[in-house]
């Protein structure tokens, strides 16, 4: 069931995901579609999540924006529910940050990154080249892994709970915990009509799954949700953010992750199980949680065998 | 009753398709191959970086056996290439120690027409104990010139090929034809596996294509088609020693959603490698055999073969592609699709939606397969020979592609 | 004339089933290798003897296991979907 709807308010609104946004020429979302947009929202109920970009939008925009109940993600700190960058200096805040880095600075920055989840209350990395990770890769990414687990159990030792993606949600979650896009929520590009999400957008502008003048037309749409996901209806890692995009850039199915998302996700679900034992030691801890099971295994395909 | 022979290694080898041209002196009216051409073949370069590639990775091959298929087109145009394809793949898996060297075939589906040449006479011989050919007769010379047609001239091919037919069952005994039934074929269904029992061939497979041809009615006439023929194969014996696939044991019931939820078809558990080098998860997928799609490549013959695009045909299964119809359809065993029509025939571009063209068709199907059981059953404990039709039957083949 | 004998178990027919699908390999196989490619060639014919010994061999181990009837000019067949030996006379 949709629950939210992302508008693009730019072009060159700040990509959040694991896409690039390749566009650098400015379009502003039009009023009067922004306008519609909101209605939509009003009308089915949807939550709203504005993505900004990295220019001050005119007045009579703000005051559109701010006519209903929303979320901004925003590539600036002020005044945003989500802030979005791709640098680690000076990064410390109140509000959930998003870093998005490759594979390469992550390696090289683990301190970094430690020192930064001391200053937030969350810190969501999200990664842009998960498709170029390699069996070395892996086991650079279970290392890196495992140091910021030791850090961030230092962190809960200590009274403080801030939340990392990749290591403390599998800790609390109870089921899957998706992106969503194409079953819980869709897009809203500036050129008036939708998309899965707004990497699908970005990719190819013909790609649209209906317009606000004749509604939405999401074809297959049951491909979108995790019963029609062979893989994943399986998997335990429910973290993973299932990405929709990565799913159809590497296997060409919107329903079916690559071998790279999932090992990486069995690495995080396996690193979250080793943090959770761990803080347990010491006590008490997130004890309505059961336990993550231990597994031989971090690609689910493997296991294919086994399901029925 | 007749011993339908099983498929090779019970269909457990593994399929290996060298498309080798595009040409054939045909153009059938049902063929699903929409690109055929005079230019495209396939030259011994490519064939041998693909079994080099293939046989260098023997670890990721693990079946015991394997079928090098050949396919066109008509492939017996290429029967010099095909000969020393073969001879490359016989030299290469006995040098490589390959476990293949032990179980292997080559097969062929051709239209006929130059089976008796000298050169395809000559290649059969040279390796008759590792061969698989079947010929593609249609029924009747009015059945199958409907719509087995000269490329050029459209005049019918029935002459060309059933005077090959008694050198083919000469040479493989065993062997069976593949019928196709289109919608202008329904009204002469009984009278053409008739006429094929006729011309000395035990065992017809015949399907109805799974693209959307079907008119209002079909389904009817297509229904008094298949109890009429069972009357004539019951009526006249010919189920002690002839078989047609339309009527088959496992064909009618629900199916368990759970227990029975494997897909269909082997595509993506079957490698096709085209002229340029690249690979397919079967020749449906190649571009010449699809209509409104991109083909669906999986790799090539320098780059191997990207295993992230062979996740989604090899974790298909029924429930995820099917609509709720056919989850709960209470005949659904038996219905039978193609993955490459499938994709051909989506909303998206995914393999994730199940073709349901030939739905009325396959419950018409299950109505005269009923007939032909429970009329076939009564006869044979009437006259005292259930028993013995238990203990010699075998499982019918069902042949989709 | 073809007369039922005996039976072997699946695995006994899954060894001459290999050995005479190898046998029918090597022989098509010496068809078309010569002596030009010698290290193969080489190869093949000591393959040919080993296989066609072994071949002989189990039919030898089995006729001895089963005691098998037989027939003077006669030769014993297996049907490779149901084990089934059978004896055949002219």
């Amino acid at each position: 069931m949709l629950q939210y709807l992302i508008i693009l308010l730019d072009d060159t609104s700040i990509s959040f995901c694991h896409y690039k946004n390749p566009k650098t020429e400015q379009r502003l979302i039009p009023l009067e579609t922004l306008k519609l947009g909101i209605r939509l929202g009003m009308m089915e109920n949807l939550m709203i999540q504005y993505v900004y970009p990295d220019y001050e939008l005119p007045q009579e925009y703000q005051e559109v924006i701010e006519s209903i109940d929303h979320s901004k993600i925003k590539p600036q700190k002020e005044d945003a529910d989500v802030w979005v960058t791709d640098k680690m200096e000076s990064v410390s805040s109140d509000i959930p940050v998003v870093l998005r880095i490759n594979k390469e600075i992550l390696f090289a920055h683990e301190q970094e990154i430690s020192e930064v989840i001391r200053k937030v209350s969350r810190l969501n990395i999200v990664l842009t080249d998960v498709e170029s990770f390699t069996e070395e890769d892996f086991a650079r990414y279970k290392s890196l892994l495992g140091k910021l687990s030791d850090s961030l159990e230092k962190i809960y030792v200590d009274g403080k709970t801030p939340q990392l993606n990749l290591l403390t949600d599998r800790m609390m979650l109870k089921e899957m915990n998706n992106c969503g896009a194409g079953d819980t929520n869709i897009t809203l590009a500036p050129n008036g009509k939708f998309y899965v999400c707004p990497a699908f957008y970005y990719e190819d502008e013909a790609d649209s799954i209906g317009d606000l003048e004749h509604g939405l037309d999401i074809k297959n749409k049951q491909l979108y949700r995790l019963d029609h996901a062979p893989i994943c209806r399986h998997c335990d890692a429910w973290q993973c953010k299932r990405c929709i995009w990565l799913n159809r850039k590497t296997t060409l199915e919107v329903n079916t992750p690559s071998h790279e998302q999932c090992v990486l996700a069995h690495l995080e679900r396996n690193a979250s199980r080793d943090l959770l034992n761990n803080i347990r030691k010491y006590g008490t801890f997130l004890p309505e949680q059961e336990e993550i099971k231990e597994i031989d295994y971090l690609d689910p395909f493997d296991k294919r065998d086994e399901w029925q | 009753m007749m011993k339908i022979i099983k498929d090779w290694q019970s269909g457990m080898a593994k399929n290996i398709t060298f498309i080798v041209t595009k040409d054939c002196q045909l153009a059938c009216k049902y063929c699903y191959l929409v690109g055929k051409n005079e230019k495209e073949r396939m030259s011994f370069d490519v064939a041998k970086q693909a079994i080099d590639y293939i046989l260098d990775h023997e670890s990721e091959y693990r079946e015991e056996s394997v079928v090098w298929d050949f396919i066109g087109g008509e492939p017996f145009l290429e029967i010099e290439l095909i000969d020393k394809i073969c001879d490359y793949l016989k030299a290469e898996m006995f040098r490589r120690n390959h476990h293949w060297f032990n179980s292997y075939r080559f097969s062929f589906s051709t239209n006929g027409i130059n089976y008796h040449e000298e050169k395809v006479q000559r290649f059969i011989k040279k390796n008759v104990s590792h061969l698989s050919i079947g010929i593609t007769i249609d029924g009747t010379e009015k059945k199958h010139d409907l719509n087995r047609v000269y490329k050029h001239t459209e005049k019918g091919s029935y002459q060309s090929v059933v005077k090959n037919i008694p050198l083919w069952l000469e040479q493989f005994p065993n062997a069976g034809t593949k019928v196709t039934i289109s919608s202008a074929d329904i009204p002469y269904i009984k009278e053409s596996v008739l006429h094929l029992y006729s011309l000395g061939i035990h065992e017809v497979n015949i399907n109805c294509v799974f693209e959307d041809v079907w008119k209002e009615g079909d389904d009817q006439l297509f229904e008094e088609q298949l109890m009429s023929l069972a009357d004539a194969i019951i009526d006249g014996g010919y189920y002690k020693d002839y078989a047609c696939s339309f009527y088959s044991e496992h064909l009618g019931k629900p199916l368990d959603k759970v227990l029975q939820n494997q897909n269909w078809c082997g595509a993506g558990r079957m490698l096709s490698i085209d002229a340029a080098g690249n690979f397919y998860p079967c020749t449906r997928f190649a571009q010449y055999s699809l209509r409104s799609k991109k083909a669906c490549i999986i790799g090539n013959i320098h780059d191997g073969i990207n295993n992230n695009l062979l996740r989604p045909f090899l974790t298909l299964d029924r429930r995820t592609q099917s609509p709720q119809e056919c989850i709960d359809c209470e005949v659904a065993e038996g219905c039978a699709w193609c993955q490459g029509e499938n994709y051909d025939a989506a909303d998206t571009d995914t393999i994730y939606q199940r073709a349901t063209a030939i739905c009325k068709m396959h419950k018409a199907r299950v109505h005269a397969n009923n007939y032909y059981w429970n009329k076939l059953y009564r006869k044979l404990e009437l006259e005292g020979e259930r028993e013995e039709f238990e203990k010699n039957k075998k499982e019918a083949k069902d042949i989709i592609c | 004339m073809k007369k039922l004998v005996g039976q072997v178990t699946p695995e006994e027919r899954n060894e001459i089933q290999t050995l005479f699908e190898r046998r029918n390999g090597l022989n098509e196989l010496a068809k078309i290798l010569t002596a030009d490619n010698a290290e193969l060639y080489d190869k093949l014919v000591k393959d040919l003897g080993e296989t066609s010994t072994k071949f002989q061999n189990w039919w030898d181990r089995m006729a001895e296991k089963y005691q098998w009837e037989s027939f003077e000019g006669g030769n014993w067949e297996i049907n490779f979907d149901t084990c089934e030996i059978f004896l055949v006379t002219q």
